[in-house]
């Protein structure tokens, strides 16, 4: 008896039992349906922003009574007109989207040289350190980092008493459309990092090293060979950044100070101050299409670079 | 690294620019976590650490922390399964449709989080689950889930489709084959996923704002709220909770799987 249990441990009796039910609940036949079933988890689970988009469509297409505060049981399309027309979403539609065409310059900029250091260097310590003093702040939430850059620039921050050490009067350093400007190219510099680096290993290094030895300094190696090897992460990095800085929160609401709203914070206000779902929801519905419509465009335009999942590499 | 003296010079002013620009915050947040006055000053008003004490004390926080941690453990929980079955099934087979999947499943991304997070607002207040923990940490599953995919299929790639085959030509039935050979070999993939759930679910915090109420509020949510009023240090003190969980993180990353994985091309 002893000497059987040994020989067929219980390890192997679960096993056992977990394939008579798996051959039970999913025949052999069935096998070709398996990476379906594998993937509708996530097909479910992602189902739940689907519909939470249809509520929101549904909830913009009502009225807000101001006399009674229901909202009205048949549909019109008067949020969208409101939406368009108030002078105050256009200002700060505007501003949104200035911002996130500079910030995704800037972050580019900076994150391009950051990432080819990281790749090319010889010396696994200072990749290491690169690697840590990258993730480090990406691991720290928004809230945390712009509280700190508060500290560093607020009225009574660290530069303003360093400024007045040296008999420099206070300057006005955050609640500005820089301050917001800076703290999200902060936020938004590790995004572009990890999604520029992967593009760049695949560059081989003689690649540069040819182009040096045919003649080309290393501007010209940079910007006829590096940087068109590089498209793919500069798409994946520029569509990241473009959009989460048009869409960011946190970072307007912080260190822009209630006067530097961004889209996000307009479709909060709508539902937590002003109380008026319709029109917030025909906001935030208008958002995700502006959104929307700018990945399918630069997909369309340059394909899907190092966001793409899956099998196929665009 | 090849190139001449300026190339080295205008990549490392950028770089230190850079460099600064990313530390800076953390660098002061820890600093100001240790003044020994009442408000933030530069230079501090020597060092203490009254402010540890002070928030340990405070049962608030505390709250705020545990109902934090929980909601990132439901998030990884409910990630690990879905995420490393549906990265699997995109890296090794011919699925119809695969494209449209694709873009799918990058939802999360493409729509922004303010447009999820009300979103899921709406669905979970209709559902009468709003005002709980758990919906939370499913959002924060939901808008991060492309992360673990993606972390998934990066290593289910490097995995030779003949292993599978050897196995089950030594007769072992289809889950051996997935417990024994495919799951070993998408480990590092699901390390790395399940970490960066874990500590985006941690620092979720546009989304917990919109699904959370006065009584389960959220660490970060916490923050955001007492920074509107007065920067005092205690908040500083408070910060560096999030400070340590990020070096916990990279240093378990670096350890489990080489931070280098992230520089990997595909």
């Amino acid at each position: 008896m002893r000497a059987a249990r040994t020989a067929y441990p219980l390890k192997w009796r679960i096993m056992d039992a977990l394939e008579g039910v798996a051959t039970a609940v999913w025949p052999a036949r069935f096998r070709h349906a398996t990476p379906y079933l594998m993937l509708l988890p996530a097909v479910l689970l992602v189902g739940l922003l689907v519909l939470g988009l249809i509520q929101i469509a549904d909830a913009s297409l009502r009225t807000l009574d101001t006399t009674t505060f229901q909202f009205s049981d048949d549909y019109s399309i008067a949020n969208f007109r409101r939406a368009l027309t108030e002078p105050l979403f256009l200002v700060v539609a505007q501003r949104s989207l200035v911002a996130a065409l500079i910030v995704t310059v800037v972050t580019l900029v900076f994150a391009f040289p950051y990432a080819y250091l990281m790749v090319r260097t010889r010396s696994p310590g200072l990749r290491k350190f690169l690697l840590v003093a990258l993730f480090l702040p990406f691991f720290i939430g928004q809230v945390v980092r712009a509280y700190g850059w508060l500290i560093i620039l607020g009225n009574q921050g660290m530069v303003n008493e360093a400024l007045g050490l040296v008999g420099v009067a206070p300057m006005r350093l955050i609640y500005n459309y820089p301050a917001v400007l800076f703290g999200l190219v902060q936020y938004m510099l590790p995004f572009a990092v990890l999604m520029l680096a992967p593009a760049l290993t695949a560059i081989p290094e003689e690649l540069e090293a040819a182009a040096g030895s045919l003649g080309a300094n290393w501007v010209r190696t940079f910007i006829h060979v590096v940087l068109p090897l590089a498209r793919p992460g500069f798409i994946g990095a520029g569509v990241v950044v473009l959009t989460l800085s048009l869409t960011d929160f946190a970072v307007p609401a912080i260190l822009g100070g209630g006067s530097q709203d961004f889209i996000a914070n307009a479709i909060y206000d709508q539902f937590f101050r002003t109380s008026d779902q319709g029109l917030g929801a025909m906001l935030a519905l208008m958002l995700v299409a502006l959104g929307s419509i700018l990945v399918g465009l630069v997909f369309a335009l340059f394909g899907a670079g190092t966001l793409a999942m899956g099998r196929s590499r665009a | 690294m090849s190139g001449s003296r300026s190339k080295s010079i205008v990549l490392w002013t950028l770089v230190t620019i850079a460099l600064v620009t990313l530390s800076a915050p953390t660098i002061v947040v820890l600093g100001a976590s240790f003044t020994g006055g009442n408000i933030i000053t530069f230079p501090p008003d020597g060092l203490s650490l009254r402010w540890y004490a002070r928030i340990s004390q405070a049962s608030d926080l505390r709250n705020a922390f545990l109902r934090t941690l929980q909601v990132a453990t439901v998030c990884t929980i409910v990630a690990i399964p879905v995420g490393t079955l549906a990265g699997i099934a995109l890296a090794k087979y011919a699925v119809r449709f695969e494209k449209t999947i694709q873009i799918y499943l990058l939802l999360p991304f493409t729509i922004p989080l303010i447009g999820s997070g009300i979103g899921l607002m709406l669905i979970f207040g209709n559902a009468g689950i709003l005002g709980q923990l758990w919906p939370v940490g499913i959002a924060c599953c939901v808008i991060n889930l492309p992360f673990m995919i993606w972390a998934v299929t990066a290593s289910a790639t490097g995995l030779d489709p003949d292993l599978e085959l050897a196995a089950a030509n030594c007769g072992a039935p289809p889950l051996q084959v997935f417990f024994s050979v495919t799951l070993p070999a998408v480990m590092p993939g699901v390390i790395t996923g399940s970490l960066l759930m874990f500590i985006l679910a941690l620092n979720e915090f546009l989304v917990s704002l919109l699904l959370v109420d006065a009584r389960i509020v959220t660490l970060p949510v916490l923050i955001y709220n007492s920074i509107r009023s007065i920067i005092t240090p205690d908040l500083a003190a408070i910060s560096v909770v999030f400070i340590a969980c990020s070096g916990v993180a990279v240093f378990l990353l670096d350890r489990l799987v080489g931070l280098d994985i992230f520089l990997k091309s595909k």
